[in-house]
């Protein structure tokens, strides 16, 4: 819900505090620092591995932070109640990165199930909203079709109206763009930009894609690695003079810098006779 | 939320006002329904809705379908720009009569 | 070295089981939990997932229970008319036959049935739901997992456990007893009267309580082996029979200490 007397105090609707996350005995995120102001949106980016994925989970409050707090909406989700947290979690919509639409339920039933689950409506209300916001994601028409039925960026904008179904104040997409073509991909940052503008949605995207990234972004955070390499502006990205982020930039491979004797260990270890 | 109801000419005339969210739309879809039962041209005036949700405008969309099947009118008056938004997003201003004022609505102009 | 990293294993292993016990038993209790508590929270376990549970696992499990049961009476018929004989004793059949069905192969069929049939698709199921993010979709929707998926599942299984159970029973018994009546030239009619006479209710609740354990071992199993599906397709097939060969391993052994309690 967009009200203003939400941002009382804080403005900052996701504050990631130092956070470090292991992975068995990997360090996957190594003292992140991060603040998503309302109405903004955020786009974090890197590589495979670069740890964004497992920033986002932190940022739905699935996992939990080994060092480190994370606040949504103020409230740091680990110290709160069950009830306290579905509370938080009701205003938070996701898309996710191969929509994780229920199959055993149609598009409409897909869309509608948050509201059925956490709403006493009238059937016909929820009805209704569930076909408004397939409107809204150029999805009308086919409700009554099974999520196995749908072209894969159906599947993303179902996703998508299930996500905003319950009006949230934030919203998450993990890869919109990844496995569409360009053309489709552009038409979902189209529909991400007008949500904000309609809705004052906070909105987190979460990709590896500069091309949606630019179009969408007001702000960019960098992760490599674990780290922040930099957090700006589409902008300062662009005219950062950081090398690593012109390689990321310009898609250029990293040179590999290894270290002899580690190097040499690693590729005889445990063996026989040695 | 809270609402008042008057009459104008053939009109009865709705004011909401406040926020139209989850938690009291099921009220304004009440009011709205039990306006259209008693065979009365609606208008829903929205000028002191500081916020309506989606389930708000759906309890809209159902009774502006109720009232053309009933064949009574159905109007919007006072939407405002946060309102208006919302009913664009899913092309409902496309949809819903929408004048500016009442009086607009009453001399036939929109 | 190499007994060192042995006894890791042996280390590993046993905390890995411990914690796949203690895993079932908060699983259990979160669906006790949602179940009893739910409705007064806002967060009921709904009608429609207990019912849609009770159709997948109870009504269409039916005819194989039906089935292997039937098949199962006959069988005991066999051997036992066949061993009694050297005792001249085949009329002895018809207890042998009622208070083993009861007491013990009709709710183990039913057991097996039930874990190979239903468990394996609740597995596959929840299994899937991990891997396409389903079950993150519900968390992240305020929806707990374990009240939406797990409680209605074990709910449906201490309901149609017990009911499939009975019709097991019956179907045992009345294979046995249409064997028995070829043999022996006994009707039906009196094998089964001879049936009420040996057995007290005590022999069928017996069978009933075991459904009951057994239902929920089966649902239990299933469903952490589904939440705990990692690594693609082969993970999900992996999860699918860890999950039939887990359930049926423990429904014999616990029967085993069950009915060494149970027959004192």
């Amino acid at each position: 819900m967009v009200v203003e007397s939400e941002s009382t105090k804080d403005e900052s609707v996701i504050d990631v505090q130092d956070l470090v996350t292991y992975y068995g005995t990997r360090k996957i995120l190594d003292q992140v620092n991060l603040k998503v102001r309302s109405g903004e949106i955020m786009v974090i980016m890197g590589g495979s591995g670069s740890g964004k994925s497992t920033l986002l989970r932190h940022m739905l409050a699935l996992n939990q932070p080994a060092a480190g707090a994370i606040r949504l909406f103020g409230k740091d989700p680990s110290k709160l109640s069950a009830p306290q947290l579905h509370a938080i979690r009701q205003r938070m919509g996701v898309s996710f990165q191969n929509g994780a639409l229920f199959n055993s339920l149609n598009v409409e039933e897909n869309v509608a199930f948050p509201l059925r689950e956490h709403t006493r409506l009238d059937e016909n209300t929820i009805r209704i909203m569930a076909r408004m916001k397939l409107e809204v994601v150029n999805l009308a028409g086919f409700e009554k079709l099974m999520p196995s039925q749908l072209s894969g960026g159906m599947v993303k904008r179902a996703a998508l109206a299930r996500a905003i179904v319950m009006d949230p104040s934030l919203l998450f997409f993990d890869e919109p763009s990844a496995g569409l073509d360009p053309v489709v991909s552009a038409d979902l940052d189209e529909l991400i930009l007008r949500l904000r503008d309609a809705m004052k949605v906070t909105i987190v995207v979460v990709t590896h894609e500069l091309d949606s990234a630019f179009r969408i972004a007001d702000r960019i955070l960098v992760l490599d690695k674990g780290k922040v390499l930099i957090l700006g502006t589409v902008d300062e990205v662009k005219s950062s003079d950081n090398k690593r982020v012109q390689n990321l930039l310009n898609r250029k491979s990293e040179d590999v810098i290894v270290n002899p004797d580690e190097y040499l260990q690693r590729l005889t270890d445990d063996l026989a006779g040695l | 939320m809270t609402y008042l109801i008057e009459e104008k000419n053939d009109y009865l005339v709705v004011y909401l006002e406040g926020e139209v969210d989850l938690s009291c739309s099921p009220e304004a879809r009440r009011v709205i329904l039990d306006c259209l039962q008693k065979q009365r041209h609606l208008l829903v005036d929205l000028s002191r809705v500081s916020y309506i949700d989606s389930s708000g405008v759906a309890s809209l969309v159902e009774g502006y379908q109720v009232s053309r099947s009933k064949n009574l009118n159905f109007a919007l008056v006072g939407v405002s720009d946060n309102a208006l938004n919302v009913l664009k997003l899913a092309r409902l201003d496309q949809v819903f009569p929408i004048y500016t004022s009442i009086e607009a609505l009453l001399q036939g102009g929109s | 070295m190499n007994t060192r990293k042995f006894i890791e294993r042996i280390g590993e292993k046993t905390i890995d089981a411990i914690e796949e016990v203690g895993y079932h038993f908060s699983l259990l209790v979160e669906s006790f939990y949602w179940l009893l508590v739910g409705p007064f929270v806002k967060q009921p376990v709904r009608l429609r997932n207990i019912f849609s549970e009770m159709m997948k696992i109870g009504v269409l499990a039916i005819p194989v229970v039906i089935l292997l049961s039937f098949s199962n009476g006959v069988m005991m018929a066999i051997q036992g008319i066949v061993t009694l004989q050297e005792f001249d004793a085949e009329s002895q059949v018809v207890p042998g036959i009622a208070y083993s069905v009861t007491r013990e192969f009709g709710v183990l069929i039913t057991a097996i049935v039930v874990a190979g049939r239903s468990g394996s698709a609740i597995a596959a199921r929840i299994g899937s739901m991990q891997m396409s993010q389903e079950i993150d979709a519900l968390r992240v929707m305020g929806i707990e997992p374990v009240r939406h998926l797990v409680a209605p599942i074990i709910f449906s299984m201490l309901v149609m456990m017990p009911i499939l159970t009975i019709m097991a029973d019956s179907a045992a018994l009345i294979g046995g007893g249409l064997y028995t009546g070829i043999v022996l030239k006994l009707s039906l009619g009196t094998f089964i009267d001879r049936c009420f006479d040996v057995l007290v209710v005590y022999d069928v609740m017996q069978g009933l309580y075991k459904s009951l354990i057994f239902g929920v071992l089966i649902a239990l199993v299933a469903c952490s082996n589904g939440f705990s599906v990692s690594g693609g397709a082969e993970g999900l097939g992996k999860a699918t029979t860890r999950s039939v060969v887990i359930s049926i391993a423990m429904i014999v052994m616990a029967d085993m200490i069950f009915t060494y309690f149970l027959s004192r």
